[in-house]
């Protein structure tokens, strides 16, 4: 057994960490503070600009499309590295959306498709929950109608996040009314500016904004289906197969916790450093062992992926995990900081740059969406373990 | 034993119940966020004709003398039903004073809401009295206060603060005019959209010394955290009822939510919290009224509550999913609430503290 990574895999590390230090500057935590602590910001996009110049949107891509064909490893390496700097993470379009188009497109969808993704051009925003369909996806409404050699969608999307923004729309779309829920749906591009398309702002509780999404008799060439039709529930899993690392990564969750732990060496309370109260040490060394049980899960699922398993019920387990965890430290950070940790971020003082009581705020969406936390603990039941199902 | 409450409490809550329908509406909720409006103004005013204000002011100070347990049922069912902070901070402000001052010249006032007191606690580096910074001082014949107070509750819409001060002594409270000579109040941003400040007192005129150094201050925070407890109590009912009212409505996978068992189990591990925190409050709080609090009980509830309240919370959030995450949802106003009641009277460690050395010292 051997729990070291590998001098290919360390280098890795180390190149990742160096771009970060050359990168990420105050003026870029500045702007991801005042934007809600995650938002896109011009500066972000000049990061998430300079990683494309060094080709490491390609880097989960095959070496075919022009990829850098990293290992799962490598990838979770470079996952872990972002965000606990902080640093802006790869759009979903890059690290989800390209490769399920590399996997189910035609040739020539992948052609017209794949290098403006890689320039930067198009951007897309993810069309699969609607209000009633949230974690029963299949159950989806919107629909698409064939009308000579266009398609014909009607219907609305909720938690459009970044309509706002995008170019495009990957949409799920009920093309099959007869077949089986599942059966029915399929894959389709549409553009951000077809006529018939609206976006209705909705603004969520930590401060984020997502959308709701308007179709009505948007029609889109016949080519824009990507794919088979009737497989877009199996296309919609397998583009979030491609999100697991991110959604089990612990990278966010430690690095609010470092940023707690560094205020509470600055703090002084009553007289007396907080690093010395004994109830606060046993809670951020509680939170510590955690976040080392927390990391080694996700760890477990990047290795399984470069075993060629689909680590099903081992993502759910980090995903699960980090997720709850996430409402640990934001807790116990609230508790820690007091009075002074609920200033909103753009409070010059506020403690921990106000990512505590932001924390806090976001933590329940990490539960309940990328797959609710009970689906995750159903899936780690029977493919961890092999309950029956029914 | 009678763990309910009476009838004629119960009359309240129903009066408390329907005003809030028909006044606290979320569209007003968001605009309350952001700042007082005529509308959160006539709201203090019908609270003030009711002689909510005034509720635990003595009957010779122009209020209704009623116990500190009706006032706490008040307050529940006004946290209930989201009534803003500022408000149930009018009723805290009325009935501490009315509790450790009695004849105070200036409680009138506040019974009928023409003026508000805040009352100023707590310091930036400083959790316990004995830290306090701020003094009250006789300079050329007045008492004067300096230092500095933080997170000061509606400071600035507030007529009076109630400064919790040191002398030589202790603990001293004095009164001060918010708009007087020598206060100057900083507002801030804080995440549970009320209305906080930064103070500093540079020789504030004491316009009243509040009598029974040490022994206030203990009965102040009895009080204040008495009507904490019944904040929480309130909130996390109103989660609790919102979340059982949600998962019957709500489909997925073509049934209702409810019938999911790990989603009973939820709701069933929220009732088990909600129900023992509510005892645990309820205790203290009547054991507060009547001065017969015994030991550890007022810390237990307070750690106990807190904890349960944020729990609830989260669980609340998680049965809700999106729907519940949406800023014009009234959960996430109770989700607020809850974390900063938590940091402001019932942290978990001076708690725990308290416990351990009730047991071991
Ligand atoms: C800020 C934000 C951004 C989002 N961005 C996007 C986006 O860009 N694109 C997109 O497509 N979607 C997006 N989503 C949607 C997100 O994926 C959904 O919120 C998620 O799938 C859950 O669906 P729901 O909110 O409808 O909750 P519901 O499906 O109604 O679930 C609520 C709760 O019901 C219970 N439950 C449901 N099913 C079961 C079951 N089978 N067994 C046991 N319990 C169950 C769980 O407790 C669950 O948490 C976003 C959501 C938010 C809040």
């Amino acid at each position: 057994m051997d729990y070291e990574l590998s001098p290919r895999e360390q280098a890795w590390r180390e190149e990742v960490r160096e771009f970060i230090g050359e990168h990420v500057d105050e003026a870029l935590a500045d702007e991801t503070r005042q934007r809600g602590n995650e938002g896109r910001g011009p500066r972000a996009q000049l990061f998430l600009d300079a990683l494309r110049d060094r080709g490491w949107w390609g880097l989960a891509w095959p070496e075919e499309y022009g990829g850098l064909g990293k290992t799962a490893l490598e990838q979770w390496i470079f996952i872990d590295e972002i965000e606990s700097a902080g640093a802006p993470m790869l759009p979903l379009t890059v690290t989800s959306v390209a490769p399920t188009i590399m996997r189910i497109g035609s040739q020539e969808q992948k052609r017209d498709w794949l290098p403006k993704i890689q320039a930067g051009e198009i951007e897309f925003a993810l069309g699969y929950s609607e209000a009633e369909a949230g974690t029963d996806l299949a159950s989806l409404k919107t629909r698409a109608e064939l009308d000579g050699d266009e398609w014909v969608v009607n219907g609305a999307k909720m938690w459009n996040t970044m309509a706002h923004h995008a170019t495009h729309n990957w949409l799920a779309v009920r093309t099959e009314p007869d077949a089986r829920k599942h059966k029915g749906i399929s894959m389709m591009i549409v553009p951000m500016d077809a006529p018939g398309v609206s976006v209705q702002p909705i603004w969520v509780w930590p401060g984020l904004r997502t959308n709701a999404l308007f179709l009505d008799n948007v029609r889109v060439p016949r080519s824009y289906l990507i794919g088979e039709r009737g497989m877009g529930f199996y296309y919609a899993a397998m583009a979030l197969n491609f999100e697991r690392l991110s959604i089990g990564s612990i990278g966010m969750a430690r690095r609010h916790f470092r940023a707690l732990v560094d205020e509470v060496r600055r703090r002084v309370v009553d007289g007396r450093p907080l690093r010395e109260d004994p109830w606060v040490r046993e809670r951020l060394a509680r939170l510590q062992i955690e976040i080392d049980a927390a990391g080694m899960l996700g760890l477990e699922t990047a290795w399984a992926l470069d075993q060629g398993r689909v680590p099903a019920a081992e993502s759910s387990m980090a995903k699960i995990y980090v997720s709850e965890l996430s409402q640990r430290i934001a807790d116990v950070g609230c508790e820690i900081l007091g009075l002074n940790g609920q200033l909103h971020a753009d409070e010059a003082r506020a403690l921990a740059g106000g990512r505590m009581q932001w924390l806090y705020r976001l933590s329940p969406m990490l539960a309940f969406g990328g797959g609710t936390n009970e689906v995750q603990r159903d899936i780690i039941g029977f493919m961890g373990f092999g309950l029956p199902r029914k | 034993m009678r763990p309910v409450p009476t009838p004629q409490q119960e009359e309240l809550r129903a009066a408390v119940r329907d005003l809030c329908s028909r006044e606290v509406t979320v569209e007003r909720l968001l605009v309350w966020e952001g700042a007082s409006d005529a509308s959160e103004l006539a709201l203090l005013e019908s609270i003030a004709a009711l002689g909510w204000l005034g509720l635990g002011v003595p009957v010779a100070a122009g209020g209704s003398g009623a116990c500190l347990s009706d006032v706490a049922i008040l307050v529940s069912e006004c946290a209930r039903g989201l009534v803003p902070r500022s408000i149930i901070g009018a009723v805290r402000g009325a009935t501490a004073l009315g509790v450790i001052a009695p004849k105070s010249s200036v409680l009138a006032s506040l019974a009928t809401g023409d003026n508000r007191l805040a009352m100023a606690v707590d310091e930036e580096e400083a959790r316990v009295a004995s830290s306090f910074s701020t003094t009250v001082e006789v300079e050329g014949g007045v008492p004067r206060v300096r230092g500095a107070k933080a997170y000061v509750p509606d400071a600035a819409l507030s007529e009076l603060h109630l400064v919790v001060a040191r002398d030589g002594q202790g603990p001293v409270l004095a009164l001060t005019e918010a708009g007087g000579p020598g206060v100057t109040i900083r507002e801030l941003r804080t995440f549970g959209g009320d209305r906080q400040a930064h103070v500093r007192y540079d020789g504030a005129p004491v316009v009243e010394r509040i009598e029974g150094g040490p022994a206030a201050f203990g009965r102040l925070q009895e009080v204040r955290q008495a009507l904490a407890l019944a904040e929480m109590v309130g909130g996390m009912d109103a989660v609790l009822d919102a979340t059982v009212a949600y998962v019957q409505e709500r489909e997925q996978f073509g049934q209702k939510i409810a019938l999911f068992q790990a989603v009973r189990h939820q709701i069933a591990d929220m009732g088990i919290r909600v129900t023992a925190a509510r005892h645990l409050a309820w205790q203290a709080i009547t054991r507060i009224d009547r001065r017969a609090l015994c030991g550890h009980e007022l810390a237990s509830a307070l750690a106990y509550t807190g904890r349960a309240f944020r729990d609830v919370c989260v669980t609340g959030h998680h049965l809700h999913g999106g729907a519940g995450f949406v800023v014009e949802n009234r959960l996430r106003f109770h989700s607020e609430r809850a974390q900063s009641l938590a940091i402001r009277y019932a942290c978990e460690a001076p708690a725990l503290e308290e416990i351990a050395g009730a047991l071991l010292d």
